[in-house]
């Protein structure tokens, strides 16, 4: 009725992945578990105030199981296998020795406080940036993500896409193939029964692609191309780009001085940038046209806005600049001390929460 | 049966890329050797890399996917992934059971390395996406198994038969470890954290890491590592000669675009009708 289309309500997906990845950013400038928690805290109050009913939504628990493993696998090394730092003993564990050749490795021994809150604290770090990342993960679409890929990946967001749609199928095809084995009777048992199976499956899925095939060749999908080869030049280019940016992020690792690492980061964000530029060169060859494309609004530009405002603060503050904000970004395990929280971190929490203010919560069908 | 026909060669510039991806996903893999961060920092190289790997994979994928595979390649891509990211939940979980990369050295091997490194990629993105899997570990995950089913696609030509099935056997058995190996020590101070004694330690040198890590990894993943290679090895005796027949026949079947390029083919000349 009305002439505006109708707004979008869920945000685009891009936004989501730049939210979550500024988030878990934010999280890598420091250690303060008070921050971690409460970071954590707001980032799973966004995933349940704004996920779908869709089956990609429901994969953050997974990610809350994996934080806790992860947890629970490093607090144990370091309280088995520590390397003996740190003076206020918890308790001691029944000792053994290991010889030589398996590099001295002493197991068990008195279990100190101050490495295992290191590695706690550490732990929560690592586990909040899985969390962002499940967050991303549930609230992103990945069908509306993949179709806003740059135009040189268009073929490979096809094959995706086929794979996404041809997946269900599959199991329906196993149903149907194993009611025509019962209805002739005498169904194979044993290791035989996988391979009496499997292979009809998996040539009813190649014919399914040849079928494909021929549909999408009828259609013209492979005229779509600008006939001419990119020159020698952009591919000798794109590879520099590519070998820059290895380089840059292999000497990012490998190097010790301030002026190395700045050296390292130029060329990493060079050879990004040169990458970048080299694909949409190849994506300017193609010519689509995108059904129903989803468009960028200012609520997407907030939402974005939110995590780099997060990731802003935490590198601020976690910067050496500010000597105060910095010790409390990386609270002292050694001596044991209780961890502070400066006041400027609530700009961190505001950014993470941000999401809460732009975006709507989804209707009851959990689909826009 | 003709297994050298049906594999496309590669074009010069496809190659390039994908020397190109196999250093930097190499790289990438071995920064523990390298690294002289300290050891608080060390969790972020892992990060450093999830974000050049991307832009890798990007180039690689593009250039595989839009110059050297056609529209059944495309398909047959698709639909070979979807089988790879249904069998993964199959076994996730239990004792490394990965039914998935005897579809990718199978692939690799009758349609080519160039298709085996986008089969691989491709299979484990999808398979991400379906389970929403998606992290720092997926381009590690990509790059690995894009070079299992590259390597696939490099193997001798000439065994046929048993003598090819055991081959691939024994090709299963090595990758499965290489795959380990490799994903574990690019994930070895990410995933224990460091001071511990099976930790990694930068002001060690090389060597020292390496007895390290194989302690570590000796501990921790060896059953998975066997439980993958063993997986491998079953499927490929159990399924390998009956699926590398359908797939030959299918790219035997879809031999119609390249074998008359530019003339408008039918249904019929093709089988499909």
């Amino acid at each position: 009725m009305s002439a505006r289309p109708p707004r979008p309500r869920q945000a685009h997906p891009w936004a989501w992945w730049g939210w979550a990845l500024a988030v878990a950013g934010a999280s890598s400038f420091g250690t303060n578990p008070l921050l971690s928690v409460l970071l954590g805290l707001a980032v799973t109050a966004v995933v349940v105030a704004r996920r779908t009913d869709d089956p990609w939504a429901r994969s953050v628990g997974a990610y809350f199981a994996l934080a806790g493993i992860v947890l629970a696998i490093r607090v144990v090394f370091a309280a088995v296998a520590g390397a003996g730092v740190g003076s206020t003993v918890l308790f001691t564990l029944p000792h053994l020795e290991f010889p030589e050749w398996a590099a001295g490795i002493r197991l068990g021994g008195p279990v100190t406080a101050e490495p295992l809150a290191y590695t706690a604290y550490d732990s929560l770090r690592l586990g909040l940036m899985l969390l962002c990342l499940g967050a991303a993960n549930a609230l992103a679409n990945p069908k509306r993500a993949l179709k806003s890929v740059p135009g040189a990946l268009y073929e490979a967001s096809v094959a995706v896409v086929i794979a996404l749609s041809v997946a269900p199928q599959l199991v329906e095809s196993t149903q149907r193939i194993r009611r025509a084995q019962r209805l002739r009777g005498g169904a194979p048992r044993g290791w035989r029964a996988v391979s009496a199976v499997v292979l009809p499956v998996l040539a009813d899925a190649v014919d399914r692609s040849l079928g494909l095939a021929a549909g999408m060749e009828a259609r013209g999908f492979a005229r779509t191309r600008v006939a001419t080869r990119p020159s020698s030049a952009a591919t000798i280019a794109l590879l520099g780009a590519m070998l820059l940016a290895t380089f840059g992020g292999f000497l990012l690792l490998a190097a010790s001085g301030t002026q190395e690492r700045a050296a390292a980061a130029a060329c990493l964000v060079v050879g990004a940038a040169g990458v970048a530029v080299g694909l949409r060169a190849a994506g300017r060859r193609l010519r689509v046209t995108r059904y129903r494309p989803d468009p960028w609004t200012p609520r997407d530009t907030a939402l974005v806005g939110g995590g780099v405002l997060a990731f802003g603060t935490a590198a601020l503050l976690g910067s050496t600049l500010w000597p105060a904000a910095y010790a409390t970004m990386h609270p002292s395990t050694d001596p044991l001390v209780w961890p502070q929280l400066h006041p400027a971190m609530a700009l961190i929490l505001v950014g993470a929460l941000v999401p809460l203010a732009v975006t709507s919560a989804p209707t009851a069908a959990g689909r826009p | 049966m003709t297994p050298t026909a049906d594999a496309a060669p590669l074009a010069p510039r496809s190659v390039a890329m994908l020397a190109v991806a196999a250093v930097a996903g190499l790289t990438a893999f071995a920064w523990p050797l390298f690294a002289r961060l300290d050891a608080s920092s060390a969790t972020t190289a892992t990060f450093v890399f999830a974000l050049v790997l991307p832009l890798v994979l990007a180039v690689v994928v593009a250039e595989l996917t839009s110059d050297s595979l056609d529209v059944k390649g495309l398909a047959m891509l698709g639909v070979l992934a979807a089988v790879g990211a249904i069998l993964r939940p199959l076994g996730a979980g239990s004792a490394g059971m990965e039914p998935i990369f005897f579809l990718m050295i199978l692939g690799g091997r009758v349609f080519g390395p160039g298709f085996g490194f986008a089969q691989g990629a491709i299979t484990l993105g999808a398979s991400a996406l379906l389970t929403g899997g998606v992290g720092a570990w997926l381009p590690y995950q990509m790059i690995a198994a894009g070079l299992l089913g590259l390597g696939a696609g490099l193997l001798p030509r000439r065994p046929t038969g048993g003598a090819e099935i055991a081959m691939l056997c024994g090709y299963g058995l090595v990758s499965a470890f290489a795959f380990g190996w490799l994903m574990d020590f690019a994930f070895w101070p990410f995933g224990i954290g460091p001071g511990t004694q099976f930790s990694f330690d930068p002001d060690a040198g090389p060597l020292a890491n390496l007895h390290r890590f194989a302690l570590y990894n000796l501990v921790t993943s060896m059953g998975w590592n066997l439980g993958r290679a063993l997986t491998s090895i079953v499927l490929i005796v159990l399924l390998g000669p009956g699926l590398l027949h359908i797939l030959r026949r299918a790219s035997r079947r879809a031999a119609w675009a390249s074998a008359s390029r530019g003339r408008v083919v039918g249904p019929d000349a093709s089988g499909l009708g």
